[in-house]
């Protein structure tokens, strides 16, 4: 432990005993110095960026001077779990036994790999599956060039702090022409109360390659506000396809923000899918930005709220070139007193002729005291585009209910069936194997506690 | 007939949930066991109030008079209870439940339909539902379709039909089944009634319809007159007959009056 006094104009900063100058410096240890540069870069963006308050726009209704607790926060302690999936928890093994089917497998404790494997037919080809820290020794060059090129300290006061602890992260690379038939599937542990967990993520798909991932977090209840932190950044090459999907199945008392972007190239494809049913506050920074002709990205949300949860989905759809299309579905059933809030813009610049952009939040109600806020938005430059946003804030409807109960449905049937009814547009858009089922697995759990 | 009855209403009086003005004025009706019964009426004389008090709706509130079926008070059950015990509604306006396909719909409504300690073989169902939609002339893909996402009038008839073929109800109430359908739609879905109803004799249906050509093509041993929330004449197929030629003004003026 560093020993260190925190003034009171640095605790409004967020200088925490945790969070100072000198855990930056310890974490720099045996980096490279671009990357310690890039650290204390970062931590000196986040010494001098305002904590964000509600009243900016983008955090209005997310109100982190109530929400996260930076200054009870600690970095996790550093065990390196166990190896062995025999000892590993229920929970942790169970997810991994229904993500088997993978061209490759990460597995994390706690931020440490204690599982990791690849397809060695793909691993000839060149294709890369690494925690970050393993390939910022055996890659050096791949890393330096993407690491921070999509996430930037700048982009934030959480992106910053980000940048600047990050502890774990995965990256993958797929070299040009190459395509992967299952998904990689990376599977996180989080089990230390009070503990602030930063990871990173870095995908780069190379011209013409293809690859899918799925990230997925789950771990206990946890009664002290733990942090998971995460900036995910993804890159794909001339005429890529890449898809990315991450489930948020963490339990109570976590704090979960991602940062993530999208960078697409001529023709490239970008797939997003962010699925949130577990945490207390599940904050997303999304933005795609289209920089080539002829790239595309479809962008899909789906969360579930009940109890306290609190859902806050940013997004941005940003259209350089000429040609790009980008499709945004997010839908959450709210129920109990949960909350949530998207937030979404599309912005075309002038020389973005020909653009589709589209952009849709729908959201379901399931009890009086949940609510839901939606603020589509539209910024557009350019005049020949089509261009349509729309949302919705409903309640479960009552003929809907009525007409399934008159065919012997009970009423909690009845309301499974038009909720996952609901819902299931959105993971039908993106069927990788296995997602559907264990998605649609998760909100019966949840739905099974509707009272 | 009162052993054979299967229904029977008595002075029903009932209303919209919120407020206080009654749609039914003591209604009386008693249907047998493998009768069809036709009841006609104009525009507002609380037909399909009475279709929607049958089946359960929550909008709706009986406050005077006693429903029996098979015995049982029916408007003791919700909407489930009333299904598993055999009333079947064809809904006049077919709900859109995107997102969910028929197939998966029947599977849970069949389920529900067994006893708590039976288990739906899955491909049992398959089965049936295929004998069924081929019975009723429908393509199999039909049955991967969500339910009434994007239906025609037509095929959303067609999918009440099939529910009710695949639930075997004791009594189906079919409530404006003809209304929106072009000639052709309404005798394929007629064809499925009159199928049903030969394939179980005991089976009985009520008819709710503004327009006596339904009963060209499914042929009702009963007709009434319904009017300002009565019965207000009951008779034989003529009934319908003498309707088509003098209309309702004949009634309304008698209840008006």
């Amino acid at each position: 432990m560093v020993d260190m006094v925190i003034t009171e104009s640095q605790a409004t900063q967020g200088v925490t005993e945790a969070f100072n100058a000198a855990s930056v410096e310890l974490l720099t240890k045996g980096e490279p110095a671009w990357l310690r540069e890039g650290r204390e870069q970062a931590w000196s963006v986040y010494e001098q960026t305002p904590m964000p308050n509600t009243r900016l726009e983008e955090w209005r209704y997310t109100d982190l001077t109530r929400l996260l607790q930076l200054a009870s926060l600690r970095l996790p302690e550093v065990e390196v779990g166990p190896g062995s999936a025999s000892t590993w928890p229920d929970r942790l093994r169970e997810t991994t036994e229904q993500n088997r089917e993978a061209a490759g497998h990460i597995v994390l404790i706690d931020g440490h790999v204690v599982h990791a494997d690849i397809d060695p037919v793909l691993a000839e080809q060149g294709v890369i599956l690494d925690s970050l820290h393993d390939a910022l020794t055996l890659h050096p060059e791949l890393v330096k060039e993407h690491l921070g090129s999509a996430v930037s300290a700048d982009d934030g006061k959480l992106e910053a702090l980000n940048m600047a602890m990050w502890a774990d992260g995965i990256f993958v690379y797929v070299p040009s022409a190459v395509r992967l038939d299952l998904p990689i599937r990376v599977t996180r542990w989080i089990s230390q109360a009070g503990a602030a967990y930063f990871s990173r993520v870095l995908i780069v798909a190379e011209a013409q390659s293809q690859v899918s991932y799925v990230d997925e977090v789950v771990s206990d209840d946890f009664d002290t506000q733990t942090l998971k932190s995460s900036a995910v950044e993804l890159v794909a090459g001339a005429g890529a396809v890449l898809q990315y999907v991450t489930v948020q199945r963490a339990g109570s008392g976590v704090f979960v923000h991602s940062a993530q972007r999208t960078l697409a190239e001529r023709d490239a494809r970008i797939d997003t899918l962010n699925v949130g049913l577990g945490g207390s506050v599940h904050r997303v920074d999304l933005n795609a930005k289209l920089l080539g002709p002829g790239a595309n990205s479809e962008m899909l949300g789906l969360y579930f709220g009940d109890g306290n949860q609190h859902f806050d989905f940013n997004t941005s759809q940003d259209h350089t070139e000429p040609n790009t299309g980008s499709d945004l579905l997010y839908k959450g059933a709210l129920d109990g007193a949960s909350r949530a809030v998207f937030r979404g813009i599309i912005r075309v610049l002038p020389g973005a002729q020909r653009t589709d952009a589209y952009q849709t939040n729908r959201n379901l109600l399931l009890s009086s005291g949940a609510r839901a806020d939606s603020l589509p938005n539209l910024e557009i430059e350019a005049d020949d585009v089509k261009c349509s946003h729309g949302a919705t804030v409903g309640e479960l409807d009552t003929e809907a209910k009525f007409y399934l109960m008159s065919r012997g449905l009970d009423k909690v049937q009845a309301e499974r069936l038009v909720v996952l009814g609901f819902l299931g547009e959105v993971l039908s858009r993106l069927p990788l194997g296995g997602v559907i089922e264990k998605v649609t697995g998760a909100i019966e759990e949840k739905l099974s506690q509707h009272g | 007939m009162t052993d054979a009855s299967i229904l029977r209403i008595e002075g029903l009086e009932a209303k919209v949930a919120d407020e206080d003005l009654s749609i039914l004025k003591g209604l009386t009706l008693d249907i047998g066991k493998g009768e069809i019964h036709a009841i006609m009426g104009p525009n507002g004389s609380g037909k399909s109030t009475l279709a929607k008090v049958l089946a359960g709706h929550p909008g709706y509130e009986a406050t005077m008079g006693s429903v029996e079926f098979r015995g049982a008070d029916l408007l003791d059950l919700e909407a489930d209870e009333r299904s598993q015990a055999g009333v079947f509604l064809a809904f006049q306006y077919p709900v859109e439940i995107p997102g969910v396909s028929i197939a998966n719909f029947l599977r849970t409504a069949v389920q529900a339909h067994l006893p708590e300690d039976e288990e739906l073989d899955v491909f049992d169902f398959t089965d049936i539902l295929m004998e069924r939609m081929e019975m009723l002339e429908m393509d199999v893909a039909f049955a991967e379709r969500h339910v009434n996402d994007g239906f025609s009038g037509g095929e959303k008839k067609r999918n009440e039909i099939l529910q009710m073929a695949m639930l075997k109800p004791k009594l189906a109430v079919m409530d404006e089944t003809d209304s929106g359908l072009d000639i052709d739609a309404l005798k394929i879905v007629a064809s499925g009634v009159n199928k049903l109803s030969e394939e179980d004799p005991e089976m009985s249906v009520l008819l709710i319809t503004h327009y006596q050509r339904l009963l060209d093509y499914i042929k009702p041993d009963f007709v009434h007159v319904m009017v300002d929330g009565r019965i207000v004449k009951s008779g034989g197929p003529e009934v319908a007959l003498e309707l088509e030629a003098g209309g309702y003004s004949e009634f309304e003026t008698a209840s008006a009056s």
